[in-house]
């Protein structure tokens, strides 16, 4: 299938569809100039970004105008960035205070969202009233707002006021038939209205806001969630629809649905995609997806590096004994950003170096193989296996290593029979690394490296604090020495 | 006559810019109707439109007391399918 990234630049991702691809960064160097200023050293959008840079959310936005059924109103949303409405909810003035709070304790944070717990353009004032107060006393952060789109198109000349350059639209579908099984209702024009009807409202006003967007040159940025046995199949022509109208990139999340949570998928008993569903869609949508493949899909009110969470420094009460000279931490946070700079440009160009010399040294034709990693950060092996509570995967070929995805120690179960509720934390570990053949940590305990072995994972514990990338090809080096990658061998994959 | 809203409310904020009367106000623990200017959106709207977009089934009652989203409207959850998700994750 083709899908191009961009309609005006056909060529985008030539030669890059396939597994050969050389890195996430490639990704972004296919882009037009003007959207690869913008995203490169973007924690959310970059991968390498995304170990120097911070983001952080505040909500603001209580009110929604539509239901999902995987949302529930009461409590946090795991699955489109949003707390529930029982999180704090801070007002404008609040949130700025704690906005430039974060900004002066921790320089690193470059980009400030809104994002729920409502839907932003649902609470147009509580949110405008955030982002142009920002744009005037911290002009040296970025802004972004997720939304459902509902309200968008009415919402797109007062965003381009506010110089707010991202945007990010969660379109879930393009048929209504389907909408109607993922939304039971949206609120318009003073009408409660359910059913087809209702999304085809919805799907109208997202792709109407999606063009407006576009036409004033806002990026824009679409995130699905991968419903199975819903969606799933429909989403690589969401893909190509998004796409054609100039989204720069869309992200595919997987849906995360448990009976505690009370939403409709929860309770009725949805399941969520297995890692290897979620992988094998965001290969078939193929592209620019693997900018988004370390997304965490963090909270709406997270604080920090992706995957952490600061906010508890941060509480109401905590910002209300800071004070904060603005005009100091900018000049603060101006030196430090051009030493981050400066190393991830050096950084980069060694890759870049890196990459080169593989495609001059002797051609492999062995086949590519998935390798799991247990890391805190930093690009280095640092994590023990029994400590690791996320795994970032990646794919080792004979033209390089690249990141696939992230994915949680235990967090996912994907409902079949070997998974049943006697089954531990560390076989359902286990089985969050279906389809890896060898995990790379800095340490791997007995009963887990016999599991391991069984599960035809080999564990490997010999590159401790190296950096990631090298110590995969040094792995998958020794793996083709040993004769273990030629097609015979390949696995069987468990997602049948 | 006045709709009212009850302890199930969860702050949510939505019905209050949307109600034709200025009705609605927030309120520790849960936003509450001001019987007094609270219209039932008689001559602006068809629908009452705090309870057309209030996300929370049960939150408002109308004037006879009764809910204006029974269980199950909003979410599509059959209330005994949401009962037996409940019993179960009681038992555990
Ligand atoms: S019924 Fe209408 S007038 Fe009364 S509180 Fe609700 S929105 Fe306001
Ligand atoms: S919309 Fe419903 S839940 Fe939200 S504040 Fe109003 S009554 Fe409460």
């Amino acid at each position: 299938m083709q899908l191009p990234v961009l309609n005006n630049v056909p060529e985008a991702k030539s030669g890059c569809a396939a597994s050969s691809c050389g890195s996430t960064d490639s990704q972004i160097d296919s882009l037009p100039d003007a959207i690869r200023e913008k995203v490169q050293n973007h924690p959310c959008y970059s991968e390498d970004a995304h170990h120097y840079f911070a983001r952080m959310h505040v909500a603001v936005a209580p009110a929604c105008n539509i239901q999902c059924h995987y949302c529930n109103r009461k409590y946090d949303c795991a699955n489109e960035s949003r707390p529930g409405v029982v999180s704090e909810v801070l007002t404008p003035d609040q949130a700025v205070k704690k906005t430039m709070a974060v900004a002066a304790n921790i320089p690193q944070m470059t980009v400030l969202g809104i994002a729920g717990p409502g839907d932003p353009l649902a609470n147009p004032e509580k949110t405008f009233e955030t982002f142009r107060r920002l744009s005037e006393e911290a002009p040296d952060i970025k802004l972004c707002v997720s939304t459902n789109g509902l309200a968008l198109p009415a919402a797109v000349e007062e965003l381009a006021k506010h110089n707010i350059d991202h945007v990010t639209i969660t379109i879930n579908c393009v048929d209504p038939e389907i909408g109607a099984k993922i939304y039971p209702w949206i609120f318009w024009n003073n009408r409660r209205i359910k059913g087809v009807k209702a999304a085809k409202i919805l799907i109208e006003q997202q792709q109407k806001g999606l063009e407006m967007l576009i036409a004033k040159g806002i990026l824009v940025k679409v995130n699905s969630v991968m419903i199975p046995g819903i969606n799933d199949e429909h989403l690589a022509e969401v893909s190509r629809v998004v796409k054609s109208k100039g989204a720069f990139l869309h992200n595919v999340m997987p849906l995360i649905a448990e009976a505690e949570h009370g939403t409709f998928y929860g309770v009725m008993g949805q399941r969520g995609p297995t890692p290897e569903e979620l992988q094998d869609l965001q290969d078939s949508c193929s592209g620019d997806m693997n900018m988004m493949r370390h997304c965490r899909q963090c909270r709406a009110d997270a604080v920090g590096m992706l995957g952490e969470d600061r906010g508890d420094e941060f509480t109401l009460d905590k910002i209300e004994d800071m004070d904060i000279d603005y005009q100091a931490a900018m000049e603060k946070r101006k030196v430090i950003h051009a030493a981050i700079q400066e190393e991830m440009d050096s950084k980069r160009l060694e890759k870049a170096q890196k990459a080169e010399a593989q495609k001059q040294a002797e051609r492999m034709t062995t086949r590519p193989v998935l390798m799991a990693v247990a890391t805190s950060g930093q690009g280095v092996i640092n994590v023990h296996f029994g400590h690791a509570k996320e795994f970032l995967i990646y794919e080792a070929s004979p033209s390089g290593v690249r990141f696939i995805s992230h994915r949680k120690a235990d967090a996912y179960c994907s409902g079949d029979i070997s998974c049943g509720e006697t089954e531990s934390t560390l076989q359902r570990t286990i089985h969050s690394l279906a389809g890896c053949e060898a995990v790379l940590c800095s340490k791997v305990g007995y009963e887990p490296w016999e599991m391991l072995e069984k599960a035809g994972i080999m564990p490997n514990g010999e590159h401790a604090m190296e950096n990631i990338e090298d110590a995969v090809m040094a792995v998958y080096r020794e793996m083709a020495k040993a004769g273990k990658l030629t097609a015979e061998n390949a696995p069987i994959r468990a997602s049948a | 006559m006045a709709v009212k809203i009850i302890e199930s409310c969860v702050n949510c904020f939505a019905c209050l810019p949307v109600c034709p009367s200025n009705a609605i106000y927030e309120a520790k623990p849960h936003f509450l109707v001001d019987a007094k200017k609270c219209t039932e959106c008689e001559g602006a709207f068809a629908d009452f439109q705090c309870a057309s977009i209030c996300p929370i089934e049960g939150a408002i009652l109308n004037s006879f007391g009764e809910e204006i989203n029974p269980a199950g409207s909003l979410t599509g959850i059959p209330p005994e399918k949401m009962a037996e998700a409940m019993a179960e994750l009681q038992a555990h």
